[in-house]
């Protein structure tokens, strides 16, 4: 193959439909950045859940007046229950030096926040989540030292249907994108390969292979799916010094999001920019098998 | 051009380049054939007019033997290769055992003389001495040395259409196909174009003409194929354009 002769081909393809070209990398672009966005979320979500999930399913807050024998009681009661995996208990001191590190970057609300204002608990931890009834029909509220018995996991699902949801939605527009971005890969190609008319009708004559007529126009689409892809890299990247960095380092750094790594970015650029050349280059040859004849 | 059995199996592959038999070409928007249960042979070397009125089935004739269209029935072979079963990764190859050139010329309007025939070569592939090499030769043989780096537009008709055959025949085809050459012609400058399709007929280069010149046709007295409506009606080794003109 004509290395010189295929590239310059492919830049005069490019050269030639320069608004439909920049329309073509400029839809990519978004519906690539969307999509790594929507993978963010998605490793996110999954780390949230490890984080969440694995620590705390039901939480047995004691009542300050709680005496020593019902302390003790509540205990062995956990200690001998088929339903619980484990517990742990925390203190009002550990709960109060938990809660310090949580709201470190707002020290006006430690301030003003007694140390004994946290009440202890037991964080348990079941074999089966769902069953959370029973472990609260076993500690009534307000008898026996309890206070109250609260279900972690449902506040947990409402915030994860929350983030499952800001995903889907961001997922959602990427396809609507994509599918308008891979419609332009097709016109941009249909374009290109009527303005070559010339040249791959006399190619067809006189014998070219078939990947030779057709590989101009579909490295043309593949370049513009890459730097669609580049742009969305650029998108992320900035995204996790703008925002990731900046806005959400107070809740990242109190541990109640997880910290977007740089792998995790670069992973994801990788991703969207095969995704974009994969896309356009399939988009073209598709294109280029049903409605041009070469 | 009776398809005697004496020619023998081992010599039909090479002396016989073109065989149609009993091809039938219908395209669905017309209710009449293109062509109609044509059968004909063409042998190495030899130099076909192809003539009859316009739709009379010229460039459909033409077409099939390129492959670019399919016989509705009937086989087509080329050079001992049957078309019919011929994949779509063998029609490039088929097509560079043929050269064509056309009314309209067909060149690139922005590329040179020398570039427009080198373009043929680059796309199959041909190393790049190699085209250094042959370009001007084949420039030279059809009466262009001098104009290689001329764009087509600075060029006169009958110099265009010395490009288009030199295109056409830099690769050494083992068939020429040349629709209605001269149709945008004057008789002198068409004159010229046969004396050079003559000799690309004489290095052996089988030449296939389609053309509505009677005059071109009477003074050569070739081998005359004419079709009309489709059917053919005369197949005449040293004929005439008109029978009795």
């Amino acid at each position: 193959m004509r290395v010189n002769f295929v590239l310059s081909e492919v830049a005069t393809g490019l050269r030639r439909n320069l608004t439909m070209t920049v329309a073509m990398i400029l839809t990519t672009a978004i519906s690539l950045g969307l999509m790594g966005t929507g993978l963010l979320i998605a490793g996110m979500i999954s780390e949230m859940k490890e984080i969440y999930y694995d620590k705390v399913q039901v939480s047995i807050f004691l009542a300050p007046e709680v005496t020593e024998e019902q302390r003790a009681a509540i205990q062995q009661e956990l200690e001998s229950s088929t339903e619980v995996a484990s517990f742990v208990y925390e203190s009002q001191a550990e709960a109060y030096e938990r809660f310090r590190q949580q709201f470190s970057q707002q020290p006006e609300l430690v301030e003003n926040t007694p140390a004994d204002a946290l009440p202890e608990s037991f964080r348990v931890e079941l074999v089966n989540p769902e069953r959370y009834e029973v472990i609260a029909a076993e500690f009534p509220n307000g008898e026996n030292g309890v206070d109250q018995v609260r279900d972690e996991g449902e506040f947990l699902d409402r915030l994860f249907s929350l983030l499952n949801g800001a995903r889907n939605a961001t997922i959602a527009v990427a396809v609507v994108q994509a599918l308008a971005a891979l419609l332009l890969i097709s016109n941009t190609i249909q374009l290109a390969a009527f303005n070559r008319r010339n040249e791959t009708n006399i190619m067809r004559l006189v014998g070219a292979s078939r990947w030779y007529t057709q590989l101009p126009f579909i490295l043309e689409a593949a370049i513009a799916g890459l730097i669609g892809g580049l742009l969305a890299a650029g998108g992320l990247i900035l995204t996790k010094v703008l925002f990731i960095d900046r806005t959400l380092a107070g809740p990242i750094r109190a541990g109640i999001i997880p910290q977007v790594e740089w792998d995790a970015i670069i992973w994801n650029s990788v991703i969207v920019s095969g995704v974009g050349v994969a896309l356009a280059g399939i988009a073209a040859y598709v294109t280029l098998r049903l409605y041009v004849r070469l | 051009m009776a398809n005697g059995p004496d020619r023998g199996p081992g010599l039909v592959p090479w002396r016989l380049v073109i065989e149609m038999q009993h091809v039938t070409k219908l395209y669905p928007a017309s209710g009449r054939p293109a062509l109609d249960d044509v059968s004909t042979e063409i042998d190495k070397g030899e130099f076909v007019f192809l003539i009859g009125s316009s739709g009379s089935g010229k460039s459909t004739f033409l077409r099939l033997l390129l492959k670019e269209d399919d016989p509705t029935s009937g086989t087509v072979t080329v050079n001992g290769k049957p078309l019919g079963t011929m994949s779509k990764w063998q029609v490039p190859k088929l097509r560079r055992t043929m050269g064509c050139v056309f009314q309209d010329f067909r060149l690139l309007r922005n590329r040179t003389v020398a570039q427009n025939v080198a373009f043929a070569l680059e796309v199959i592939n041909k190393p790049h001495r190699t085209i250094k090499r042959v370009v001007p030769e084949v420039l030279e043989m059809v009466g262009l040395e001098g104009k290689a780096n001329r764009l087509p537009g600075e060029l006169s008709g009958g110099e265009q259409q010395r490009v288009a055959i030199a295109r056409a025949f830099v690769n050494r085809p083992l068939v020429l196909l040349a629709d209605e050459p001269t149709g945008n012609l004057d008789p002198e400058t068409s004159e010229g174009i046969m004396l050079l399709l003559e000799r690309i007929n004489r290095t052996g280069t089988t030449v296939i003409m389609a053309t509505h010149d009677y005059h071109i046709v009477d003074s050569m007295r070739r081998r005359v194929i004419e079709l009309n409506g489709g059917v053919l009606t005369r197949d005449q080794s040293r004929g005439v354009y008109g029978v009795g003109r």
